[in-house]
């Protein structure tokens, strides 16, 4: 019996969760192709309009990275380390093969080291901007044209505009869905926890859009039916950074009696807050989602105005979220080796205890020990919001 | 923390043409702050960024800031700007050419003046700021962002893309040229709007033809460096990389190569060494050096070791633009993609890996003996990847290999003892494989 047909809703986001690869397995079982895919800036739905599954690249934080160490430099981000030794093992053997897009050095650098070393038939990288320019978008364009021939030539099937349209809905459809879970952390308490969505969000970046549509619609009916709520807490939280893909890190916040209630991470918001517009020309509404919607550390945007409007303009949605979600409190987690985020992070600091957010800036690797030392700094970092 | 003062830091150098590159770098900074006095325009800017030919033809003065850096290292007076940055809440790792840069500033905008006993009397508050969005360096995008922090000048960053390897270069080519050309038509517009002033398009390819020939003479010295015994070390090309880098598209450049070839030329005919008992040639295979101890190259020629050449600060083999393209920023789209892409046909027919390409190719042509890498702990850009390189290399060539790890600013992580027996063991390993392969 498959696992969809074992569980639904949030038992079977948990049943993914905790065991990806007999899910890759499974889906590789039963005829279907993945294409791995880092962070948040490639176009899933191409992937999905060609007929293949786009499949999450996580690390393991509760595994020690030795492989990678013969690979790759200590100074590379350990977020990228911890994929790819979790790659030397073996645990993307069930992957066609991989997207990686211009998100920052450490993933350039990936991409370069992944070639002679990982085995795979396909292997594609999309450049994304980094300023956004007028002339960004029709490059951006381009980009999304000759991956999309890339694919049409590694699966032999030719993808219209049409495939890509409907894939955007589906894709879309996933985000509104996963905008509805949100809303459920709105209410105090939230009728779910950080670590839970966490996990759910990334059974869904696990398998066909289709069929996490079809878990998260009952994941959602099973949040609303819970019969035991949370218990309320004095801490309402928001969590930013880079990948958090592990709920052993929300787990950790949330047990010292807060909870994370809405966040400005890749696997989160920055991946689902925003639809790519069905009536456009699809390679035009990508583009639009990817280089003017998703706002994140990796992008530039024309400067708007005065000092304070520009950042207004760079840091705006994450003061938003904080005050929609009403938190009393912001935790950064910068991954250490990550220039991006960590050249964002006195800035934002600043710009969110201005707006009345107090804020505890952690750097920290992609790693469980390594962040069950944080405790102290995390409760103290309450005491002071209380 | 104070830094460990010693008396010199730099190395010894070997030709007579790269004493007349510190006076160059003297000149950068008089000639920006003479530029500030007089009101005319500045910019915060990064080198090899397509912008130097830009800069020159609208008499815009450039401060090369991770040059600055650089300068700071070599002076042994990074830490105070390192730390302040620290303190400013940027990360211990982030790149420390712009922590140096970030820690320069935020003490200008605390103290209102220039930071006391700056190198070569500091950077002057720019005009405008140019950042770029390149295939690798994170800094050089976000960086002058940061910098707003401290002041507030008109910045304006730019896409420099190329494709990544591998690819269909035919099929991708022409858009990528297209994107970069539009990028720097929209730098142009940048600078005419700050500066109030429109290009002159015709002194602008005046002054690319420059920039090509000076490009040129600069491959041809290098060139020259295959001979045996080396004519000009790395310790020497570091310091010539500067008017390739920083003076580009100007006549000093021009006649600073010209004169460097000729010198070059001369040891050759001449069969002049960098020292009289050339035993080893070692490749000098990555790394931004170590600006803060440089003499430790001079360390290498004690036990008989030269660097004849290295991949970093290099020019470039001349790019043959095609005919009937004559629009200056096409020219330099087209230069800069081939500059970059050059060893990926190549790649496709052997390695895979045209990083590891070009080390073979000059394994041979300049008659390496060893392989040598520096890694800098702040910076991803250059140094992630080395051990990659290095596995895969050591399929194709099982030269002896070492990687000294400090930084290119941080003085705290190098120790020159260390570092000093780390040499001596490798030279020895050098000298065994070559007794033992009969070279």
């Amino acid at each position: 019996m498959t696992t969809q047909a074992k569980y639904s809703g949030l038992a079977l986001a948990e049943s993914i969760y905790k065991d990806r690869s007999a899910m890759g397995r499974e889906l590789k079982k039963s005829g279907k192709h993945l294409v791995g895919h880092f962070l948040c800036h490639v176009p899933v739905e191409m992937i999905t309009a060609s007929g293949m599954v786009p499949y999450l690249m996580t690390g393991d934080m509760r595994r020690q990275t030795t492989l990678v160490n013969k690979h790759i430099e200590t100074i590379m981000c350990s977020y990228a380390r911890s994929t790819f030794n979790a790659a030397l093992e073996g645990e993307y053997k069930v992957l066609d093969g991989l997207v990686v897009h211009h998100g920052c050095d450490n993933i350039v650098k990936l991409h370069e080291i992944w070639q002679g070393n990982i085995q795979q038939p396909y292997l594609h990288f999309i450049n994304v901007p980094h300023v956004v320019n007028p002339a960004s978008y029709a490059f951006f364009m381009e980009e999304l044209k000759t991956f999309q021939k890339s694919l049409e030539i590694y699966t032999g099937r030719k993808i219209t505009e049409a495939d890509i349209t409907n894939a955007i809905k589906l894709h879309n459809k996933n985000r509104g869905l996963v905008r509805q879970l949100y809303e459920l952390r709105k209410v105090d308490p939230p009728l779910l926890t950080g670590a839970e969505m966490t996990r759910i969000l990334v059974a869904s970046m696990t398998v066909p859009v289709d069929q996490a549509n079809v878990m998260l619609q009952d994941v959602i009916k099973d949040v609303k039916a819970r019969s035991k709520q949370p218990l309320p807490v004095k801490y309402r939280l928001m969590l930013h950074g880079t990948e958090i893909d592990d709920s052993a890190f929300m787990e950790l916040i949330e047990g010292l009696g807060s909870y994370v209630v809405i966040d400005d991470v890749n696997v989160g918001t920055r991946f689902f807050w925003h639809d790519a517009d069905e009536e456009d020309d699809p390679y035009h509404a990508l583009t639009i989602r990817h280089l003017d919607k998703i706002r994140d550390a990796r992008t530039i945007h024309p400067r708007a105005g005065t000092i304070e409007e520009d950042l207004d303009n760079r840091f705006g949605h994450i003061r938003q979220f904080a005050s929609d979600f009403k938190v009393k409190g912001v935790v950064f987690f910068i991954m250490r080796f990550c220039d991006t985020y960590g050249f964002d992070a006195p800035e934002l600091k600043e710009y969110l205890k201005k707006a009345g957010f107090p804020v505890l800036v952690i750097e920290d690797e992609y790693n469980i020990n390594s962040i069950a030392r944080l405790n102290t700094r995390i409760q103290a970092f309450l005491e002071t919001i209380a | 923390m104070a830094e460990p003062s010693i008396e010199k830091t730099t190395a010894k150098k070997s030709t007579e043409t790269s004493q007349k590159v510190r006076p160059l770098v003297k000149k950068m900074y008089a000639d920006a702050h003479e530029a500030q006095k007089n009101g005319t325009p500045t910019a915060y800017s990064f080198v090899a960024s397509l912008n130097d030919e830009i800069m020159r033809a609208m008499d815009v003065t450039p401060i090369w800031t991770e040059n600055y850096a650089g300068l700071c290292a070599a002076k042994r007076d990074a830490t105070r700007f390192l730390q302040k940055a620290k303190s400013e809440g940027y990360p211990n790792d982030l790149c420390t050419y712009a922590l140096c840069g970030l820690g320069f500033d935020a003490i200008r905008k605390e103290t209102g003046e220039m930071p006391l006993k700056s190198p070569d009397g500091g950077m002057p508050l720019p005009t405008m700021m140019l950042g770029t969005g390149m295939m690798v360096c994170d800094p050089r995008y976000k960086w002058f962002q940061s910098v707003r922090r401290y002041f507030d000048v008109p910045y304006y960053g730019y896409d420099l893309m190329w494709p990544a390897y591998p690819c269909d270069l035919k099929a991708v080519r022409s858009y990528y040229t297209r994107y970069m050309v539009d990028e720097l038509r929209g730098l142009v517009a940048f600078m005419e709007k700050t500066i109030g002033r429109k290009m002159n398009w015709d002194k602008l390819s005046e002054v690319v033809d420059l920039a090509e020939k000076t490009k040129k003479i600069w491959w041809e010295a290098y060139d020259l460096r295959k001979a045996v015994p080396a004519p000009m070390p790395s310790e020497d090309a570091f310091n010539t990389m500067v008017p390739g880098f920083m003076y580009l598209g100007t006549q000093t450049a021009l006649d600073f190569y010209t004169e460097l070839y000729n010198e070059v030329k001369t040891r050759v005919d001449n069969g002049t060494g960098v020292i009289p008992d050339e035993k080893y040639r070692i490749l000098w295979a990555n790394g931004l050096p170590p600006w803060h101890s440089m003499m430790l190259l001079n360390f290498f020629e004690s036990l008989g070791a030269v660097f004849p050449i290295e991949v970093n600060y290099r020019p470039f083999e001349p790019v043959e633009i095609p005919a009937g393209i004559n629009d200056p920023l096409e020219r330099m789209a087209i230069r800069f993609i081939h500059e970059w892409t050059e060893w990926y046909e190549r790649a496709d027919q052997n390695t895979h890996v045209p990083s590891v390409e070009l080390l073979l190719h000059w394994i041979d042509k300049y008659k390496i003996d060893g392989i040598f890498m520096h890694r800098s702990f702040s910076c991803r850009t250059v140094h992630v990847g080395e051990f990659n390189q290095l596995n895969i290399l050591k399929k194709y060539c099982d030269l002896p290999q070492l990687t000294l790890e400090s930084d290119m600013v941080d003085v705290t992580s190098y120790s020159e003892e260390k570092v000093k027996t780390q040499i001596t063991a490798y030279i020895e390993t050098i000298d065994v494989y070559k007794k033992k392969h009969g070279k």
